[in-house]
């Protein structure tokens, strides 16, 4: 397959998760929803289930309204909004873990509002790295692995597990290696990008880590590309007004820290004789993430040398509205890229953003600013 | 044309064995014993809320609590002023109202409403929300302090697992090594005793007090708990707090007694208040219930406080119980445990602009709580303390609603 015809098949699958859930289940197989952020996908993967990214979507809300207030981020609101809707009918039961205030509502509302998949919560401690944090994310992961054999009559193995550990890092590792490569092939789109990224939701590990090496040996000699660098972050940045925006300015995304993109792809779970043990591990060591406990805010550094290395010109902070870990960190961050001399912008987004209005206006004096 | 003439109300002098001037005492010395501590040169911590108390009492560390400092600022018209100090360094305005307050103070270390010492440590602990892991954050960042922090994840279960209790002990007893080591202070577990017994003393007292609601009409005005519960949150592991709180409940026995309230007029209808209070508007929130006859009889704090347990264990649990820590159904099951209890007859909810975790499931909960103990329920939007997210139209609209319907079923019932 060539690089536009892999990258056609990721946006295929980025644009149509009905379809692939349809196709999963037409398979005999049974799908379990992750919800944001760092569900434990490889329990679900190693129980021989489909995990796939449930992270909202842009449309308009309605029944969402009778469960949130207005003021909760459109990412949970749509999430409970399509449950309602029915869009998630077939799958097996919702992870959604508590890693932020409204997440934890998410969970509650999601046992009244969508009764028929059952939600099943999945517990983290902030103080992770450390014995006792270990032992209660493994105490986490043990309750996520029971409810899941209730809900879906499958069975977990720490054998197993093990096994799926393998895969999930592998993927991680590819990931890795396409970001780096990406960011020296301006030719692949800012959309394209964000396909390769999404449709990790939605597709398998197995299958998804095949169509990204074949990406990764289609992308061709880097060609001159006039494109202004930049490095993204924030919860989610995947509206195709936004990205169309992005590409229509001459923007590139060299590197992103975004939670829904590189984010998850940064750890490995380690090898362990036990494979509990590894993935407790791997949730100690994670770092660098607004819904994470960082006292000493290395998120922000994170942003600045990524940018460095990449040899980004700016960094755009895409913040989801209402999302208060990213409105937090926003702060730090931009003073941290002010110290570095590295120019920053927010802009506010959410997905119920059908003209993107000022968000566009401040992109193009960003561009405009840099190419002065 | 007339001459208006203004007569200025005064206030008779507070008896001093009064529980509302011993609780005023407290409260006004747990900043004034900080302020003091701080210029004798100990170390001073800033801590959340339901953070055990029990930590710093016993190893005789001052703290201050920045939300009761936001509140206090709120409440004293200032809330505005300094959420846009906040927002001019580029904190949003849906962030949270004290966060936003206390970002702003620790920056310009001063306000006239409600000062307090700057700290040389933050005692973080998110049984109330995570937005205040991060609001620590910051505060420990900017001012460049050492940060302690206590994770009590919340709590999706009915009931609190060992699991948890031993990964909260565990941060515990870190947590009084690192202080140990801030402070030079050293922990002694014959006072960590006193405290425990001093907090539960404390909280038995708060419960009796705020039980006295179950009386028809009841021996006082629901906004009074309001006031009293900053010693509640600052000093409860103090035996003065004990003494005091003691002193109310017997007042309100009192008051039941001889027939009398702290609520002025007749008590025409009882309801429950869901939420923070709307310091910045706490009086015209006050006065639309008042001037309609109907005493907010209950909150979900005359629970929220009952901090007893029997062992080191039971008070982890404890710590792992306060609301906004626990499932919709707990939550829920307390609240309706305390309309029943005090004959609520109406829910009054604020949806809180500011607290995400409190307003995110309180809609779906609500109607539960409605349901089943068969009372109208009514919401206002506000803020614990940014005055530009309240309208009084809407709150006095919605006041009139609930008082319409709640007249409503009195009269199909007489």
């Amino acid at each position: 397959m060539s690089m536009n015809e892999l990258l056609a098949r990721f946006h295929d699958v980025a644009a149509n998760p009905s379809a692939q859930m349809k196709k999963y289940l037409a398979e005999g197989k049974k799908v379990v929803l992750t919800a944001p952020v760092y569900t434990p996908e490889e329990i679900i993967h190693s129980m021989g289930l489909v995990p796939m990214g449930a992270w909202g979507g842009d449309l308009v809300l309605d029944r969402a309204k009778e469960y949130f207030p207005a003021f909760i981020c459109s990412i949970m609101q749509s999430i409970l909004e399509l449950g309602m809707k029915g869009t998630y009918d077939g799958a097996s039961a919702i992870v959604i873990p508590s890693l932020c205030d409204s997440l934890k509502c998410l969970g509650q509302n999601w046992k009244y509002a969508v009764p028929g998949i059952p939600f099943i919560p999945m517990t983290y401690p902030q103080n992770r790295n450390n014995e006792v944090g270990k032992t209660f994310v493994k105490a986490g992961y043990r309750r996520v692995a029971a409810d899941l054999e209730k809900a879906t009559g499958a069975v977990f193995s720490e054998e197993a597990l093990a096994e799926s550990i393998k895969v999930y890092n592998k993927h991680n590792a590819v990931m890795r290696k396409l970001d780096e490569a990406l960011a020296s092939h301006p030719e692949v789109t800012n959309a394209q990008r964000s396909d390769v990224y999404k449709s990790a939701f939605f597709m398998t590990k197995e299958e998804h880590t095949v169509l990204a090496e074949k990406l990764l040996s289609a992308l061709n000699e880097t060609p001159a590309s006039g494109k202004v660098k930049i490095v993204t972050s924030g919860i989610l940045c995947d509206a195709p007004s936004l990205l169309e925006s992005f590409d229509a300015l001459g923007f590139q995304i060299v590197a992103d820290d975004v939670a829904a993109e590189s984010r998850q792809y940064r750890t490995d779970a380690p090898e362990k004789p036990e494979a509990l043990d590894a993935l407790a591990e791997k949730f100690a060591a994670m770092d660098n993430c607004s819904v994470l406990f960082d006292v000493e805010k290395k998120r922000a550094d994170l942003i600045v040398k990524t940018a460095q290395e990449r040899g980004a010109k700016a960094v755009v902070l895409v913040l989801t509205k209402f999302c208060d870990p990213e409105e937090f960190d926003a702060v730090p961050v931009r003073r941290a890229c002010e110290a570095a001399d590295l120019p920053f912008v927010l802009i506010e987004v959410d997905r119920q953003m059908a003209d993107l209005g000022q968000a566009r206006t401040i992109l193009e004096t960003l561009r405009d600013s840099l190419n002065a | 044309m007339a001459e208006e003439v203004v007569v200025k109300k005064t206030r008779p002098p507070l008896d001093p064995n009064s529980a509302k001037f011993k609780l005023g005492q407290i409260a006004a010395k747990a900043y004034s014993d900080a302020m003091e501590a701080k210029a004798r040169g100990e170390k001073v911590g800033w801590i959340s809320s339901n953070f055990p108390v029990e930590i710093p009492e016993t190893l005789g560390i001052h703290v201050c609590y920045p939300e009761n400092q936001a509140a206090g600022i709120a409440a004293r018209g200032g809330g505005a002023r300094l959420c846009e100090v906040a927002e001019a360094d580029g904190y949003s305005n849906d962030i949270c109202a004290y966060a936003r307050i206390s970002l702003a103070y620790a920056k310009i270390k001063d306000a006239p409403e409600q000062n307090m010492p700057q700290p040389d440590f933050v005692l973080c602990c998110n049984n109330i929300c995570n937005c205040m892991i991060k609001w620590y954050e910051n505060l420990a960042k900017d001012l460049n302090i050492p940060f302690i922090m206590l994770d009590i994840p919340f709590n999706p279960d009915n009931e609190v697992s060992d699991e948890q209790v031993a990964y909260v002990k565990g941060q515990f007893l870190a947590a009084i090594k690192q202080l140990e080591e801030i402070t030079g202070k050293k922990w002694s577990d014959e006072r960590f005793k006193e405290v425990m017994e001093n907090s539960c003393r404390t909280s038995r007292a708060w419960l009796d007090a705020t039980a006295q609601a179950k009386y028809t009409p009841s021996p006082f005005n629901g906004f009074d708990l309001l006031n009293h519960m900053a010693v509640m949150v600052t000093a409860r592991g103090k035996v003065e707090a004990a003494e005091a709180m003691e002193t109310l409940a017997r007042e309100y026995k009192e008051n039941h007694a001889n027939g009398k309230s702290t609520f002025r007029g007749e008590e025409k209808h009882r309801i429950m208040f869901e939420g923070i209070a709307c310091w910045p508007w706490l009086r015209v929130t006050a006065t639309g219930l008042r001037d309609r006859g109907i005493n907010m009889v209950t909150t979900i704090y005359a629970d929220a406080f009952g901090f007893i347990y029997d062992d080191f264990d039971s008070m982890i649990r404890a710590y792992c119980r306060v609301p906004n820590s626990i499932n919709l159904e707990t939550s829920r099951d307390k609240r309706i445990k305390l309309c029943k209890d005090n004959n609520v007859e109406g829910l009054l909810v604020h949806v809180n602009r500011s607290c995400k975790l409190w307003s995110g499931f309180m809609n779906e909960m609500s109607r539960q709580i409605g349901e089943a103990c068969d009372i109208p329920v009514t919401s206002f939007d506000g803020d614990q303390a940014d005055p530009r997210n309240f309208s009084e139209a809407q709150y006095d609209t919605r006041v009139q609603g609930l008082t319409e319907i709640m007249e409503t079923r009195k009269e199909a019932k007489a």
